[in-house]
């Protein structure tokens, strides 16, 4: 921490402070100097850029950049702020791209959504939206979102003409060297999901790959600004319908801070919960949609079998499955009217868990034909984990230490017995094999969970009918605030921006794992070949939810 | 090995005992239904009171009042299935008690509709409210507001009088001490 702060002091800045036990919060002066910031930053093991989020402020005529860099393995992380100016012309800022690879996409996202430019990025384009997208930059304040759909509407043929024009063959042959083929790999694949990739290849041989992506993007952070505080947990639980519990948590987590609100004990083990319930959920359909992309649908059909008794207990609690819009701020959203009931229906969901897992392994985990097929191959390295900054369950299978739930404890993480389940190889079976420990891990922190929560109540220190929500106000003060949580498939982080007396967010930034990982394929895949395609990217646990959102 | 062999095979056969699961037509019953599901709605017109809340917190404007010709309520919500997430922020935020105005939980799963634009479009939850009870509820109304009116208009009469008598009193006042002076 001492370290990081004499670093940033060297430079001209507006205030150097602490934020947080892990998080130094700092505003530069001149933007000039932001690569000699982030180049010194490096030297010292800051490495990883999470998420780059840009907030707009018209009437001040400024644009503010924030840059949250992580040092993965020390636990320390920088908040940097730096303003730059507002006017679509002098929008621009140095990329920090060619010193953090991993900021590469974010930046991309916030040049095609804010318009700043990023000098000296090596392929400044528009992401998300179109080159063609009417009105350009839709997260700007003066974004006319009514003219931007009288257009689309209007010249919806000319913008699809153009699409079919680039899936046309695309072949060249080389006589005896071979073919080259540009293939559309998705967005109808089976295991593609709604994603693009352009795969050059050679015979069967995969040259190069340019992900196409934005087919689901709903622009969630700009619909939050419509909502209020409240209503703005249906946009976030949207993210990914996989994992629903935990967006929620970290957004509310965001409000209580600003608000200043401290939520009851009670609430707290019930976000454990809750959030463990997303992950075991979205960690079956991982685990069953492995096999699946090797073309073995079995598997997940035991998966989603054991799913449904996830979601019986959601619906219990919530009475909703999949969107439970159950976490709120201030707390969790429903009492717990007979605890007992709902304990017992975990216990259930837990049983079935436990009943199928010798199955599981004897047929599935040690089966001989996908250890041929995954075993050593689309190896990460520890390396490559933190310059890509690849997060959650896929730096864990390449033995790095990072988990949010243990570097920044929230909820009751900070309560409960808990350790880096880790993986040694980092192949692409490892990929397979940390889902699977994780879950049992959840099931353990559960059962802990629950366990706190009856020996409370016993104690008499809580009321499951009433300490489910504290009281919160109406209208939030002026605050910024940065929240992060252990999501299913890596770090979660928000950015969120009040304004005085307000009742919706002014700004929500939203940063999800996929992005990074989807990034990952343009270097995993080359030198593979076709068949092998299905498999890494299954193996990227990649959800197209929230790498558009 | 031949035990191995064997043991799986019990395994296998045991599977013949399991009882039989898809024995229920979970289109009329479903596997697992809680009470508090988040289904279709419920809007009770006798007990709304058109505080236009629900309208207001609804994340994605399902909901459009439907004005009624009565004072209170003026206006009863109506939801358009196409388009509501079934949150359930309008049942949370209903300030009638202890029933809630608009309900969602234990609501019904069943909303099929054949999926045509047409049919999407006339896929609403709408709330029929009888003549006889807007005719009753106005006349109540009415009632009402001629009570206030009298009451009203008694006060006024009553406040009038006091007034008068007042004056009356005061002139009372100012004449005696003149009498008096007379006597004097
Ligand atoms: S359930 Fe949610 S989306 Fe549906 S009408 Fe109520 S508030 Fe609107
Ligand atoms: S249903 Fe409830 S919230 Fe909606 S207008 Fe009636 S009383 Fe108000």
């Amino acid at each position: 921490m001492e370290k990081i702060k004499e670093v940033l002091n060297k430079f001209d800045m507006e205030y150097v402070e602490d934020y947080k036990p892990t998080w130094v919060k700092a505003k530069l002066k001149n933007k000039d100097d932001i690569t000699k910031v982030v180049e010194a930053l490096k030297e010292i093991g800051v490495r990883s850029c999470s998420t780059v989020s840009p907030t707009d402020y018209p009437e001040e005529n400024r644009m503010e950049i924030n840059y949250f860099l992580e040092d993965i393995e020390n636990k320390k992380n920088v908040w940097l702020k730096v303003d730059i100016e507002r006017d679509l012309e002098k929008c621009e800022i140095d990329s920090i791209t060619p010193i953090l690879e991993s900021a590469d996409y974010h930046e991309l996202e916030s040049y095609s959504t804010f318009g700043v430019k990023f000098k000296g990025h090596p392929n400044l384009r528009y992401f998300l939206i179109s080159a063609d997208y009417y009105g350009k930059f839709p997260f700007r304040k003066d974004f006319d979102w009514d003219e931007h759909e009288k257009n689309v509407i209007e010249n919806v043929n000319k913008i699809s003409e153009e699409f079919f024009e680039e899936y046309e063959e695309n072949e060249e042959t080389m006589g005896h060297e071979g073919s080259r083929t540009v293939l559309h790999w998705g967005p109808t694949h089976p295991a593609s999901g709604p994603i693009r990739l352009k795969v050059y290849t050679n015979g069967e041989n995969i040259e190069k790959v340019e992900p196409d992506i934005g087919y689901v993007w709903r622009a969630l952070e700009k619909l939050a600004e419509r909502k209020d505080f409240i209503g703005t947990i249906v946009a976030v639980e949207r993210i990914c319908f996989m994992d629903n519990t935990n967006p929620m948590i970290c957004y509310a987590q965001a409000v209580e801070e600003i608000a200043g609100k401290e939520i009851t004990p009670f609430a707290k083990y019930m976000r454990v919960i809750l959030g463990e319930l997303g992950r075991t959920v979205s960690h079956l359909i991982s685990l069953g949609g492995f096999f699946g992309t090797m073309g073995l649908q079995t598997f997940l059909m035991w998966c989603l079998d054991v799913r449904e008794y996830f979601l019986d207990v959601l619906e219990d609690y919530s009475g909703a499955r999949i969107a439970t819009a159950c976490i709120e701020p201030g707390g969790v959203r429903y009492p717990l009217n007979d605890y007992k009931a709902w304990f017992a229906e975990i216990d259930k969901a837990i049983e079935k868990w436990e009943s199928v897992k010798p199955d599981i392994e004897d047929i599935f985990l040690k089966n001989p034909l996908m250890t041929v097929r995954a075993k050593d191959i689309g190896i990460f390295t520890k390396d490559d984990v933190i310059d890509n900054y690849l997060q959650g369950p896929i730096a864990r299978a390449s033995n790095v230490k990072t988990d949010v739930r243990l570097d920044e404890p929230y909820a009751a993480y900070g309560e409960l017995k808990m350790d880096y389940v880790t993986c040694e190889n980092g192949d692409t079976r490892d990929r397979l094999y940390i889902i699977y420990k994780e879950i049992n891990q959840s099931i353990d922190l559960m059962k802990q969970a629950m366990k706190k929560i009856e020996e409370g109540i016993e104690a008499g220190e809580m009321d499951p009918k009433k300490d489910h929500l504290v009281k919160m106000p109406r209208r939030m003060p002026e605050g910024e605030a940065v929240s992060r949580v252990e999501w299913a498939r890596g770090e979660m982080l928000m950015h969120l921006v009040t304004m005085p007396k307000s009742t919706n967010p002014y700004r929500l930034k939203l940063k999800a794992p996929s992005v990074n990982h989807t990034r990952m394929l343009e270097k995993l895949l080359p030198n593979h070949t076709l068949s092998d395609i299905p498999l890494l990217y299954g193996s990227m646990h990649i959800c197209q939810g929230d790498l558009d959102r | 090995m031949l035990f191995q062999i064997s043991e799986k095979m019990l395994r296998v056969l045991k599977a013949w005992t399991e009882p039989r699961i898809a024995t229920k037509d979970v289109v009329k019953e479903p596997a697992h239904k809680s009470p508090i599901f988040r289904g279709r709605h419920v809007v009770r017109y006798d007990i709304c009171t058109g505080c236009d809340a629900c309208n207001k917190i609804c994340p994605v404007d399902a909901i459009k009042m439907k004005p009624l010709p009565l004072k209170r309520p003026n206006k009863i919500p109506e939801v358009n299935l196409a388009i509501c997430i079934f949150c359930g922020l309008c049942e949370d935020v209903c300030p009638t008690k202890p029933e809630k105005a608009i309900k969602l939980a234990g609501g019904d799963i069943e909303m099929i509709t054949d999926g045509t634009h047409n049919a999407l479009d006339n896929f609403w939850v709408r709330v029929e409210v009888p003549e006889e009870w807007i005719e009753q509820k106005k006349r109540e109304e009415e009632e009402k507001a001629r009570k206030r009116a009298e009451m009203m208009a008694k006060k006024k009469a009553e406040a009038e009088a006091k007034k008068k008598a007042e004056a009356a009193k005061a002139t009372e006042n100012k004449e005696a001490p003149e009498n008096k002076g007379e006597e004097k």
